[in-house]
């Protein structure tokens, strides 16, 4: 996408989520459909306008096809929902030829969500994703465990996080959004080496995480929205980079809450699950909201 | 869709039947499928609840919900009041399918499973066909009433602690009707079901039947029902989800990948799950 006036009025520039790359990442409004809850976007055609979102952010993909986690994946908790998906979804190569001659067509941009546990890993999928028409952008989740270490997630370690966004960056010219975990004990610090690794926009972010059935799983919904909130509030007191909230939205004031606490995007995933129109009926209401 | 609560019963403790008017979902639900309803305003987190169509009217545009002591919207759906209202979404998945010429079918079930089959019952009798029911549960006290099933339908329990019928489980009773059965349907645990299909993986050398060799080739999980010509059927449990189809929250592992519960079942041919070898 890269008309002059992307924005839902004249002359409005929407929300750039890559300013170091003119034109690359432009949204239109300013609500994302946060990655997986419209599978790679074209199973809700027919059923959610997509063009009225910013962008949508695809289910998590992996170099090589994934079964997902054992039954059962995902469970209500309470003010929240437990997942353990597994990252089921068919690998990159047949994503990109399933989906990318589609998505091309779209005038929403479609983020890539790449899911891997080692920068080499997250260099490959990039690899494959450069030059491929339809893709507007690169989520890094970093929600993973790092190949050959143990208990915590890639996005808790500063050191670990600079390095795969580093590997990515080499590997890619596309806008490159790293998905933070708002349960981060260093959150400033792996903001700071992202950043500095050549991340353009920083999403926060994933869920706290959480056990289901004994099998490590992630928290979200409502439960984890003032976690998200104070998480991207303290990301945007440091950080220079554009940051998209994510966590527990559901209403207009969960979305005005993250962008008063400094987001420049916002991203609705659980609520969506129920109500797939909602993020196209926050943006409208954003957009009533805000002075034309 | 909007929908009107009718009336209720408590049949079991803890265990509701309710009848709601709810036309456009009435009139096209079918057996095995399923519906979603949603949570009422400020209710925890804005999910789609599955709940269980235990039975559907299309003249007057009724259906029968079942609600479990542990179904995921029983806690604001059972205390409703008559004129109670609530907005559902459905009919959802790949319904049951009986054989044309099936004549006598068997329905298996343990516990409040049995109301993801009963409207079988009803669609079965309808055709003239012969049902007789088994079903297991841990006490007399959490039996299915027989109340609930029309006179015509062989009833059979058994009871873990032998307070009604028979003392043990309900597979313990499957092999006394294998050999009458055309087709058979079942719903329960995961556990459960996987007994059933080990069980039933005897049934030929048991019955004498002669393998034919089939053509090969893959049948597509894909189909707009459960292949009626597979002699059992099972119904899975559909958990919380979303209402595309894209979350894959209720995948299973299915015969040739990964199969969604909520679009590619909750109703499957027990040829199209992966199902543990027998130890």
């Amino acid at each position: 996408m890269t008309g002059d006036d992307p924005g839902d009025h004249p002359g409005d520039p929407g929300v750039d989520l890559a300013p170091e790359r003119p034109g690359a990442l432009v949204l239109r409004t300013p609500i994302l459909a946060a990655a997986g809850c419209l599978g790679y976007g074209v199973e809700a055609v027919g059923q959610v306008d997509l063009s009225a979102l910013g962008a949508v952010v695809t289910r998590g993909t992996t170099l090589h096809a994934r079964a997902g986690g054992p039954a059962p994946r995902m469970t209500d908790a309470p003010g929240g929902l437990l997942h353990a998906l597994g990252h089921q979804n068919p690998g990159i190569t047949t994503v990109l030829e399933r989906h990318a001659p589609r998505w091309v067509t779209w005038e929403v941009p479609v983020i890539l969500s790449l899911v891997a546990t080692s920068a080499e890993e997250f260099a490959a999928l990039a690899e494959r994703t450069d030059g491929i028409p339809g893709i507007s952008g690169l989520e890094l989740d970093l929600g993973s465990v790092e190949s050959g270490r143990k208990g915590r997630p890639i996005s808790y370690d500063a050191l670990s996080v600079g390095h795969i966004v580093a590997a990515v960056r080499a590997a890619t010219d596309l806008p490159v959004l790293v998905k933070l975990s708002i349960t981060s004990p260093d959150l400033r610090g792996v903001g700071r080496a992202a950043a500095e690794a050549g991340a353009d926009a920083l999403d926060c972010g994933s869920g706290p995480p959480a056990l289901l059935q004994g099998r490590r799983a992630m928290l979200s919904g409502p439960a984890v929205g003032p976690l998200a909130l104070r998480a991207v509030s303290e990301l945007a007191r440091r950080s220079r980079l554009p940051i998209v909230g994510c966590g527990g939205v559901t209403t207009l004031h969960d979305a005005t809450a993250m962008l008063e606490a400094g987001a420049v995007a916002v991203a609705v995933g659980t609520a969506m699950l129920a109500d797939p129109s909602l993020p196209i009926r926050l943006a409208a209401e954003l957009a009533d909201q805000r002075p034309s | 869709m909007d929908g009107e609560l009718l009336a209720a019963r408590e049949y079991l403790p803890g265990h509701w039947l309710q009848t709601w008017r709810v036309p456009s979902l009435a009139s096209r639900a079918q057996p095995g499928q399923y519906a979603y309803v949603a949570t009422p305003p400020g209710w925890s987190v804005p999910l789609l609840r599955p709940v269980t169509l235990h039975g559907f009217d299309r003249v007057p545009g009724e259906v029968v919900v079942q609600l479990a002591p542990d179904a995921p919207a029983q806690g604001w759906l059972a205390p409703l009041p008559p004129g109670g209202r609530a907005t559902f979404a459905g009919p959802f998945g790949r319904p049951l399918r009986i054989d044309p010429s099936a004549h006598h079918l068997l329905l298996i079930a343990e516990g409040s499973s049995i109301g993801r089959l009963r409207s079988l019952v009803d669609r079965a009798l309808g055709a003239g066909r012969q049902v007789a029911v088994l079903l297991g549960a841990i006490s007399a006290s959490e039996v299915y009433p027989s109340s609930l099933l029309p006179d015509e339908v062989e009833y059979a329990v058994a009871t873990a602690d032998g307070s009604l019928g028979h003392h043990g489980a309900v597979l313990d009773m499957v092999p006394s009707y294998e050999a009458w059965a055309d087709q058979a349907f079942a719903a329960g645990s995961p556990d459960m079901l996987q007994d059933l299909v080990t069980l039933l993986r005897g049934r030929d050398a048991r019955l004498g039947v002669a393998r034919l060799a089939r053509r090969p080739g893959r049948r597509s999980a894909r189909g707009a029902a459960a292949a009626p010509r597979d002699w059992l059927q099972v119904v899975l449990e559909q958990r919380v989800g979303c209402v595309l189809g894209v979350c894959l929250g209720c995948s299973v592992e299915g015969a040739t990948g990964p199969v969604r519960v909520c679009r590619e079942g909750p109703a499957f041919a027990s040829q199209e799950l992966a199902w543990s070898d027998p130890a």
